[in-house]
């Protein structure tokens, strides 16, 4: 039996938590929208992050419109579209929700899935209890404790991600996919046909073509849109429809070019250019982007699964059929991911490396979000390896949570003043040249 | 113990199929009472030009059948998964297609060669006069049409014994056209020139219209087919010298002649005709990965002009490549050092440079000029808004 009084103290709970959560959420997206450089065209970003997490309301969607939850992006978005359903991808990175299922999960459990219990123990937001179903690739044990316990309030389906990337295992994710396929059937009541499954490859298609478009425009021109800003748009992909978000692409992109043709950068300085890779970066959890360029760095390029990966890759259709394009998700969902959950990942060093050729990239910072094992195996190897392309490495780890803010400053600020250092200003030759005709004419 | 029971299958496949290729001759597909190599401008505008057509209606027809029976089997086959059956009867109800990039120019380069090669070849002595015949192209088109326009080098390559009474000449002549165009044009003769190569990359377009599944690549599939090609080799170049005779079971007996209006007596090549048919319908130039002639010229990829260049660091590994390539080269999308990914299987057909997503990551290149590389701008085009 419940007391009134319990009652009271849970109102009084759920209200200090909304209250918590909208500050740092409206904060966040402040500190974003202040950072200068913005292009034309990042309000409907700005809108659909403010809808979710400050006026703390469902994603928008037309009525009867069912939306289905994803925590990873190898849960392939066509499919969800081609049920007529809306998919909306639920890692979290708030900071009040971590706080909540901190006492929920164990002491090592990772921030993310912390802040997942904490929303599922809550109830209070609307975008995770509006989910008709949830899909969760299991990619590493916390994700697979994650999804018994989202267990009892909708469907949750559970796929299971192989260790390697070989023929049998992308035969087997084909036949999870059916799986998948039914049941979101089920759920929405809506048959997945083949023209409702080829009008969602045009749908997301059509945002991946904005996208690919922006990842030229930005290699091409460097110093032509923050990095923050560039996270910011990928983040509110999640909760935006495909097409919604491709149009507000479209129009940052055309600003975007209006800004190449007349030569304008972010500041007119040479920013010192940082890839960011690591664990996942997710809205609320901007400080570290932030941080970068508020101490006078760039984010030219990330390698994360809220930023550009997740769409970037295309699934290539080699077969028309129902099946050809069923094999072709399974296909893009596993082979091009650089997720450390897999066993030999040594693509995702290659990835790298194209994105610090690509970015001319002069450092890399890399993220590990505390209990986050995969992410944290694989730097030992990329620090070895960018050694030896002389690109320097900081691992910096990192909670959901404010207090290490001032710590994180000074090892970004250090960091920074390191490439600027390496990046030898003009003087600096002439200088030593001066130097050494001197010494030459003495002797 | 599996791969023992894998062993023992092959052996008796490749058993099979010697023994077959042996008594080619006692398994006749459609007999004429003479076979009449005449063949004359007059023949192909007249009456008796579609009696010689017979087998290769019967041929047609067979297939046909054979496709639309294997596809009700499968899904026969499929009914009881719990899955796929629901799935299974997907088709298009209204003209949606799947999304497709647009034709490029190589693409159309490709079908343009093969499609007017393929009928000089057949019909070029016959309408133009057209003949070099002395000149050898290591295809499968066959020489027992001998209103040809070229000579094509696999009937004497099969036929060893014959080649050496032959004329000093005429055998350096064939050696030497052979071997220049193995290193000159490699194995994009299959990928250009070879007709056979021609009628499965028709079916394939046949597949893609109609929207049938095919066989999606599975190296299981590829591996099997390994051993067969081995012991096509050794029967293509062995049965002469015991007596046999290759053109009785070499499925390319079954277009150029016939279609020149000769009446040509078909043996188990007749069979194995509708086998590359249907295997080609299902999967892309199923026969051309055990083409013994492709074999051969295969073996001498490393110093063909035509080369696969490929930049590693380009390379995200997502495999389309190796999901669009027809001969189920894996090393393509794995090798991470070479720059060059050439390879034995390659017949240069540019589909994995078609379906690469990344910029410049695959390039196909003929004496280190690029003639085909692959572009992002050009895997999306087909999901480019439409211009108002």
């Amino acid at each position: 039996m419940i007391t009134t009084r319990e009652q009271e103290r849970k109102a009084r709970q759920d209200k200090r938590f909304v209250s918590k959560q909208t500050q740092t959420s409206a904060k966040y997206l402040r500190r974003i929208a202040e950072l200068s450089g913005a292009p034309d065209g990042m309000e409907p970003f700005y809108r659909a992050l403010l809808r979710i997490y400050v006026d703390m309301q469902g994603v928008n969607v037309p009525q009867g419109v069912k939306t289905i939850g994803t925590y990873c992006v190898m849960a392939p978005q066509e499919l969800i579209y081609a049920a007529g359903a809306m998919p909306v991808k639920l890692c979290s990175g708030n900071y009040t929700a971590f706080f909540v299922g901190d006492d929920i999960a164990p002491r090592d459990a990772c921030p993310l899935v912390k802040a997942v219990a904490g929303f599922k123990h809550t109830e209070l937001m609307p975008v995770y209890d509006d989910c008709s179903m949830m899909i969760v690739p299991v990619t590493c044990d916390c994700k697979k404790k994650i999804a018994g316990m989202l267990e009892g309030k909708c469907d949750v389906m559970t796929m299971h991600i192989p260790a390697t990337r070989g023929d049998d295992e992308i035969d087997s994710f084909v036949s999870q996919l059916y799986e998948l396929a039914a049941r979101l059937e089920d759920v929405t009541g809506n048959r997945i046909t083949y023209d409702s499954l080829a009008n969602a490859f045009s749908m997301v298609g059509h945002a991946q073509y904005e996208l690919s478009e922006f990842v030229r425009l930005k290699k091409q021109h460097p110093y032509l849109i923050r990095g923050t800003h560039a996270m910011t748009m990928m983040n509110a992909a999640a909760y935006m429809s495909a097409p919604a978000w491709a149009n507000a692409m479209h129009r940052v992109n055309v600003s975007l070019r209006r800004r190449a043709s007349s030569g304008q950068t972010v500041t007119g300085k040479k920013l010192p250019r940082i890839l960011l890779t690591g664990s996942p970066i997710v809205f609320p959890n901007m400080k570290i982007p932030l941080l970068i360029e508020e101490m006078g760095g760039i984010v030219a390029g990330d390698e994360t699964c809220m930023g550009e990966r997740g769409m970037y890759d295309p699934p290539v259709i080699t077969d028309n059929s129902f099946d050809g394009m069923m094999r072709a998700l399974a296909n893009r969902s596993l082979r091009p991911c650089p997720c450390p959950t897999f066993a030999d990942n040594s693509q995702r060093l290659f990835r790298l490396k194209q994105l610090i050729r690509d970015n001319q990239i002069q450092g890399v910072i890399y993220l590990v979000l505390r209990g986050c094992l995969v992410y944290d195996f694989e730097y030992k190897r990329i620090e070895e390896e960018l050694g030896r392309l002389g690109i320097p490495v900081i691992r910096l780890e990192s909670d959901y949570n404010e207090e290490d803010v001032e710590q994180l400053r000074i090892r970004i600020e250090a960091f920074i003043e390191l490439i600027k250092l390496r990046q030898a200003p003009e003087k600096k030759p002439t200088i030593r040249r001066d130097f050494n005709e001197q010494v030459l004419h003495r002797a | 113990m599996k791969s023992r029971k894998r062993i023992i299958i092959t052996l008796l496949v490749c058993l099979g199929l010697a023994a077959l290729a042996y008594f080619a001759y006692m398994f006749p597909f459609y007999e004429f009472e003479t076979n009449d190599y005449e063949a004359s401008r007059e023949k192909l505008f007249s009456l008796e030009y579609l009696k010689t057509l017979v087998p290769l209606f019967i041929i047609i027809g067979l297939s046909a059948l054979g496709i639309v029976l294997i596809i009700w089997l499968r899904k026969l086959m499929l009914k009881t998964d719990k899955n796929y059956s629901r799935f299974s009867g997907r088709q298009p109800v209204r003209k949606t297609k799947a999304p497709k990039q647009k034709p490029v120019p190589f693409m159309i380069i490709r079908w343009a060669v093969m499609i007017v090669f393929a009928f000089l070849m057949i019909w070029g002595g016959l309408l133009f006069g057209l003949k070099m015949s002395s000149v050898s192209i290591p295809i499968l088109s066959c020489p027992w049409n001998t209103e040809q326009m070229t000579e094509s080098s696999c009937y004497y390559l099969s036929h060893l014994s014959e080649l050496f009474e032959l004329p000093i000449s005429s055998i350096l002549i064939f050696f030497g056209s052979t071997l220049a165009f193995i290193i000159l044009l490699g194995r994009a003769v299959c990928g250009f020139l070879c007709p056979m190569g021609l009628i499965q990359d028709i079916m394939d377009k046949i597949r893609t219209k109609t929207r049938t599944e095919g066989i999606s690549a599975n190296e299981k599939v590829y591996n099997a087919l390994t051993p067969i090609k081995w012991c096509m080799v050794l029967l293509f170049i062995g049965l002469c010298f015991i007596g046999g005779n290759f053109c009785n079971f070499c499925p390319a007996v079954a277009t150029s002649p016939i279609l020149a209006g000769m009446s040509t007596s078909l043996y188990v090549s007749g069979f194995l005709m509708i086998f590359a048919l249907i295997g080609g319908f299902f999967k892309r130039r199923l026969f051309c990965n055990i083409c013994p002639l492709g074999y051969i010229v295969g073996l001498f990829h490393k110093f063909s002009l035509f080369r696969i260049k490929k930049d590693c660091t380009a390379c995200t590994e997502c495999g389309a490549c190796y999901e669009a390539c027809p001969m189920g080269i894996k090393t393509i999308y794995t090798e991470r050092g070479k720059i060059d990914v050439t390879e034995a299987n390659c017949i240069m057909c540019g589909e994995c440079v078609k379906c690469c997503p990344e910029d410049k990551a695959l390039s196909l290149t003929c004496a280190g000029i690029k003639l085909y590389t692959s572009s992002r701008k050009d895997i999306m085009s087909g999901y480019a808004p439409k211009k108002k």
